[in-house]
């Protein structure tokens, strides 16, 4: 019968051409760079390139190491990566020095919450610090001087009743700081995880929660790129931003496959990832705690002109 | 009776033992020390666990393919870089130690350059190739060439002046001297110029891959520092101490090859 012949023939194209169209892609992905530092707060870029939400964006997403500050910011300067992870404060700080710098996706956030997040100011168990308002006269380590370490520490003591500008810095590296204190070299230390949980199961107290002291939700670091790039690869730029925006709302929300995700590409263990504080990760970036992180920054002498947030976090 | 044959045989006790005994004899020593130490108090074993431990821990590691990766990564990186500084050291350290007025001029600039610390070149180098082979290189190449040039510096300057004239005398060409008068006199400043250029190359590919994040060896020290895995560090460090060993001996081995008839390794001359 003809009429059914040419209604099952058209049926038959309509089905080639959706199978055609949600196929394989005629062009290749973009590949691109991301700078990273091999920490949990950059989990939701790991995880979210194995759930596939930068390939769906056609994005193909290689990770980088790097120590940290320079080594992030300056290749993304000189176009050599296409993206970096990096604090909120250096990027502040590399901005009013000259370096054009756009964010593009919030990165990790304090967990918001007195007695529980991912960093805190640490003292020895027998220490005669007990609150940050003791860390007057102290030596403080922090991982880098002029930076969220010795802003937070100070918004911490100056919560605390205290003077921020009578605590004593010295800069030592996360994981020299537990080694250090169990030696009394140092008196207190800002620490991350997951040296905090090494620290604590060592015997040393929490004498204050600075990054919750600093600021409401501190939005401590973002993704960001070149505002070059971000003129000359406008595309790319808003898919990253969207595949990273899904795969922080994963991370949120799957914190059981974070933590099965750390392992591999850190040394931390199973163990060890099971005990550790996780950050958070919004989808929106923290305006007002950045405002503060700005201002505190020109207050602490971090930087000598006013920050511009406006054309940062675009 | 000269001094190879006085040490072995006629000393007695500990003095009496070869040099491979003693030596052997003094890493064990290192070893009980890093197995006490932690276990006695002496540094804390969290932070620094006992040899025994970082031995499992390495035993562990070498059966995963991420480990020979990186191993391989390093070995590469520490070959080219080496291979390129002993040629461009060479050609240069000749080209210019043939000539007075050409090593006269460029005295003060390599004088001036030399001193550099490669891992000063990091920011720069990080800036302008990233985290690639290439930036591994730059630094390698850059603090192993001295070593290679300065002693081939020295090598073409020792030249027996009346060997260079009997050259003269017989009419050979630039390339000849070179090969019959200027070579035979530098090999042996050469092969010392390469054996420390070997360790200098191995120390900066560490540096590197450490510092800007390069795959390889030092990454790896990197990662599990940061992530607190102490024991796994102190395992990737162990590692390149015994490569390092491997470096010096392979370093010797060629000295050997290369030149038998040399008097320091001739056992019967005296040198």
């Amino acid at each position: 019968m003809p009429r059914l012949s040419i209604h099952r023939l058209a049926i038959a194209a309509g089905l080639v051409t959706l199978a055609a169209a949600s196929g394989e892609r005629a062009y290749a992905a973009d590949k691109i760079t991301v700078g990273v530092i091999p920490i949990t707060d950059v989990a939701p870029l790991y995880l979210g390139k194995e759930k596939g939400f930068f390939a769906k964006q056609d994005l193909d997403v290689e990770m980088q190491l790097a120590q940290g500050g320079a080594e992030l910011i300056a290749p993304v300067v000189s176009g050599q990566r296409e993206f970096g992870f990096s604090n909120l404060s250096s990027i502040l700080i590399a901005q009013t020095r000259g370096l054009e710098l756009v964010a593009v996706a919030p990165g990790a956030s304090s967990t918001g919450e007195q007695g529980r997040d991912f960093g805190a100011i640490i003292a020895p168990g027998d220490s005669p610090v007990q609150n940050a308002k003791d860390l007057e006269g102290k030596t403080v380590a922090v991982n880098n001087l002029n930076n969220i370490g010795d802003s937070s520490v100070k918004a911490s003591v100056r919560k605390a009743g205290g003077d921020g500008a009578k605590v004593k810095f010295v800069e030592l590296a996360f994981p020299d700081m537990p080694a250090a204190l169990a030696n009394k070299r140092v008196e207190a230390a800002w620490i991350v995880e997951p040296f905090l949980t090494l620290s604590r199961s060592q015997g040393a107290k929490v004498v204050a929660w600075n990054l919750v002291d600093m600021a409401p939700n501190l939005m401590i670091a973002v993704y960001f790129t070149s505002k070059k790039y971000a003129d000359e690869h406008a595309d790319i730029v808003k898919r990253f931003k969207a595949a990273m925006t899904e795969s922080l709302a994963y991370a949120d929300t799957h914190t059981d496959e974070i933590r099965q995700i750390v392992p591999t590409y850190t040394r931390i263990t199973k163990e060890l990832i099971g005990k550790l504080t996780l950050p958070r990760w919004p989808t929106e970036y923290g305006r007002a705690s950045a405002q503060i992180t700005a201002d505190l920054a020109l207050q602490d002498g971090l930087v000598t002109k006013k920050p511009d947030l406006d054309a940062l976090l675009k | 009776m000269d001094a190879a044959q006085r040490t072995s045989s006629t000393r007695a006790g500990w003095a009496g033992a070869g040099p491979l005994v003693q030596g052997f004899c003094g890493l064990i020593g290192i070893a009980a020390l890093l197995e006490a130490a932690p276990r006695v108090g002496l540094v804390s074993p969290l932070y620094f666990p006992p040899l025994s431990t970082l031995i499992a821990v390495l035993a562990a590691e070498i059966q995963h393919g991420l480990f020979w990766t990186a191993l391989g990564f390093t070995l590469q990186s520490w070959a080219l870089g080496l291979g390129i500084s002993v040629l461009a050291g060479t050609a240069i350290g000749i080209a210019v130690g043939s000539s007075s007025i050409v090593l006269a001029t460029t005295r003060s600039t390599i004088e001036f350059l030399r001193p550099i610390p490669s891992v000063a070149l990091i920011p720069l180098v990080t800036l302008l190739f990233g985290t690639t082979l290439r930036s591994n290189l730059v630094l390698v190449v850059y603090a192993a060439f001295w070593q290679v040039l300065i002693q081939v510096l020295y090598g073409v300057q020792d030249v027996d002046p009346v060997a260079r004239e009997t050259a003269r005398s017989y009419r050979f060409g630039r390339w000849a001297q070179i090969r019959y008068v200027t070579w035979p006199t530098t090999l042996p400043y050469l092969m010392t110029g390469v054996r420390l250029a070997a360790a200098v190359a191995l120390i900066l590919t560490i540096t590197a891959e450490l510092v800007i994040g390069t795959p390889g060896l030092g990454k790896e020290i990197f990662v599990a520092q940061t992530s607190g895995a102490y024991a796994v560090m102190y395992a990737y460090v162990i590692v390149t101490g015994i490569i390092g060993v491997a470096v010096n001996v392979l370093a010797r081995a060629l000295e050997r090859l290369a030149m038998p008839w040399h008097p320091s390794l001739r056992a019967d001359v005296p040198a």
